[in-house]
């Protein structure tokens, strides 16, 4: 069937497409839309190989979920925070190319060789079909042969999840919220959010010239950690 | 299911995709209509006859505004993102049946675009992708409200997808599968309550899914009172602040069309689909059964719209996590039980 072919070919060079754009964009939120193409391509080959469920759960899982979250992480760095690339650090630059090479020969030399083809199931397009379609097949793999190893995946995912939880939580169980020790505000105690101005004659300041002082740049807003979110916090607008 | 030719599934699916956007035209003035009756006023009346022109007249005055791009904004994401959330809302209508097989002009027609073997969990999956469009938006705006929205929506949809998906565990259990039409197909069997025998839609054996189904769906679609990536009063109306003309009718279009599907999509779940006197022997009662039940669905929207305050962001999550949770994880576990009973398994 040619026109399959021709889908499949569009589908892969935009997936190569994409993981390429991924490696070589500045911009770190590009990178993660491009590896939002790239996984969306990866479904979609899953999908033409008739492993519909999969693809499916590649995007509610990977697309869905974890890239959400990933880019919300990065969309809330400041790129000058992060850690300029291509810049300085020659052996780490020449030890990555040579690590990207030697995974490269290995996976070509495992595709050319086909020595990695693993144990031969029994999921032929007739046993699946027999069983009624790749979700059905899947599910009955993974309750029953797979079980142990099914749980224990689950085990540690919920210990994932509780460690997180444990991290995030700001203080000892059972100590109400607002008791808590320290807050992050930013600093503007309140009432001081407006500058006033400041020196001699400043008072007869009107109209325009008022309004361009009372917002001076927010250079002076600083993260500071208070006790209490109601406290004049010493750093930060308290001097002024 | 694959006996049809290629051109006809995309000409069916064409047809589908124009009434989805009038539909949606429509759907505003419905919405408009019925949030004035609410709130004793006429709603609009000027254009054409009852008003009846004004979704058109709005999207042509949509289409003639400037489109504006801030400074700083990143320009291709800015420029695609309002279509990431526009293809995903309306991809999703591919797995809704409006009924069986027809035979129109001595062809048969199947009225499905596609029977895909996971059609729920692909509507969830192109509405998990659709909140790429609204936090990639609000990103490339570079404006902090904007931002703020995107945050909030991210947060949200995240949160309220698990809710949504598992809701829906039942049903596949009930079913035994992901296939929407074998899940409309399930429903068509007979349930005896004492001495009446209704149709055995879902809602009946998943009272409890349905409703956790409605209010998640509400969060998902970025509706009052889930409304909050939008917040008008608080964010000036959040990730699309700065959005004009047609890339901002893009997002309303999204909007709109992702409220209709999943009208659709809860018809088809959790009332039957197409099922109703009649349906068996005329597929046209079948659809129209479909768009009824849809309908019923979207003047619910516009209820809660009109009646709810939008929810504290705390609380949203709240509710997400320490109610709708653990009520969805029981459902699971207590349908599974009964599933497991009923086929003489448990004991």
């Amino acid at each position: 069937m040619p026109w399959e072919v021709i889908i499949f070919y569009f589908i892969a060079a935009t997936a190569i497409a994409g993981a390429a754009g991924m490696v070589i964009a500045q911009n770190p939120v590009h990178s993660a839309v491009f590896l939002v193409i790239c996984f969306i391509q990866i479904a979609a080959v899953f999908v033409m190989l008739g492993a519909e469920f999969l693809g499916i759960i590649q995007i509610i899982v990977y697309t869905g979920a974890i890239l959400v979250l990933l880019l919300f992480v990065l969309m809330l760095v400041d790129p000058e925070d992060l850690p300029e690339f291509h810049v300085g650090r020659p052996v780490q630059r020449a030890v990555g190319v040579i690590l990207g090479l030697i995974l490269l020969l290995e996976v070509a030399t495992a595709i050319a060789t086909r020595t990695i083809t693993g144990r031969q199931g029994n999921a032929t397009l007739e046993n699946v079909e027999l069983v009624g379609g790749n979700t059905q097949a899947l599910g009955r793999v993974l309750y029953t042969d797979h079980l142990l190893a099914f749980e224990v995946v689950s085990l540690i995912l919920t210990v994932g999840v509780l460690g997180a939880i444990v991290l995030a939580l700001p203080e000892r169980l059972g100590v109400r919220s607002y008791k808590r020790k320290d807050t992050i505000s930013l600093a503007h105690p309140r009432g001081t959010d407006i500058a006033l101005p400041a020196g001699e004659g400043a008072q007869v300041q009107t109209g325009l010239s008022s309004t361009a002082v009372a917002k001076p740049s927010g250079v002076g807003r600083r993260l500071i950690m208070s006790s209490d979110p109601d406290e004049q916090p010493v750093t930060g607008g308290g001097r002024q | 299911m694959n006996d049809q030719p290629m051109w006809l599934t995309f000409l069916f699916a064409f047809l589908i995709m124009n009434v989805l956007l009038i539909g949606m035209a429509y759907m505003t003035y419905f919405e408009r209509k019925v949030l004035a009756g609410m709130q004793d006023r006429m709603g609009p009346t000027r254009t054409g006859p009852k008003g009846l022109l004004q979704p058109i007249a709005d999207g042509v005055k949509l289409l003639g505004k400037e489109d504006l791009i801030p400074r700083f904004a990143d320009k291709w994401v800015f420029f695609f993102a309002p279509l990431i959330v526009f293809v995903t809302a309306i991809v999703g209508v591919a797995v809704i049946p409006f009924g069986g097989t027809i035979e129109v002009f001595g062809r048969d027609l199947n009225l499905y675009i596609t029977d895909l073997n996971v059609g729920a969990l692909f509507l969830l999956a192109f509405s998990s992708i659709g909140v790429y469009g609204v936090i990639l938006g609000a990103w490339a705006s570079s404006n902090r409200y904007s931002l703020l929205g995107g945050l909030r929506a991210a947060a949200q949809v995240v949160s309220y997808e698990i809710i949504l998906g598992l809701s829906l565990v039942g049903v596949f259990l009930l079913a035994g599968s992901l296939s929407l039409r074998d899940i409309m197909i399930a429903q068509q069997t007979n349930l005896e309550i004492g001495p009446l025998t209704v149709k055995n839609w879902f809602i009946l054996s998943q009272p409890l899914a349905f409703i956790l189904f409605m209010i998640a769906a509400v969060a998902e679609t970025n509706r009052a009172p889930f409304d909050l990536p939008e917040a008008e009063t608080e964010l000036v109306s959040g990730f699309h602040t700065e959005y004009s003309a047609f890339r901002f009718s893009f997002y309303f279009l999204g909007e709109y069309i992702a409220m209709i599907v999943i009208s659709l999509f809860a018809s088809t779940l959790f009332l039957g689909g197409t099922s109703g006197p009649g349906s068996e022997n005329h597929w046209y009662l079948g659809v129209l059964y479909l768009l009824l039940k849809a309908i019923v669905f979207l003047f619910f929207y516009v209820w809660l719209r009109a009646t709810l305050p939008r929810f504290r962001y705390d609380q949203l999550m709240g509710i997400a996590w320490k109610v709708l949770l653990p009520l969805v994880l029981l459902n699971i576990v207590v349908t599974a039980a009964i599933r497991l009973a009923s086929d003489g398994l448990l004991f």
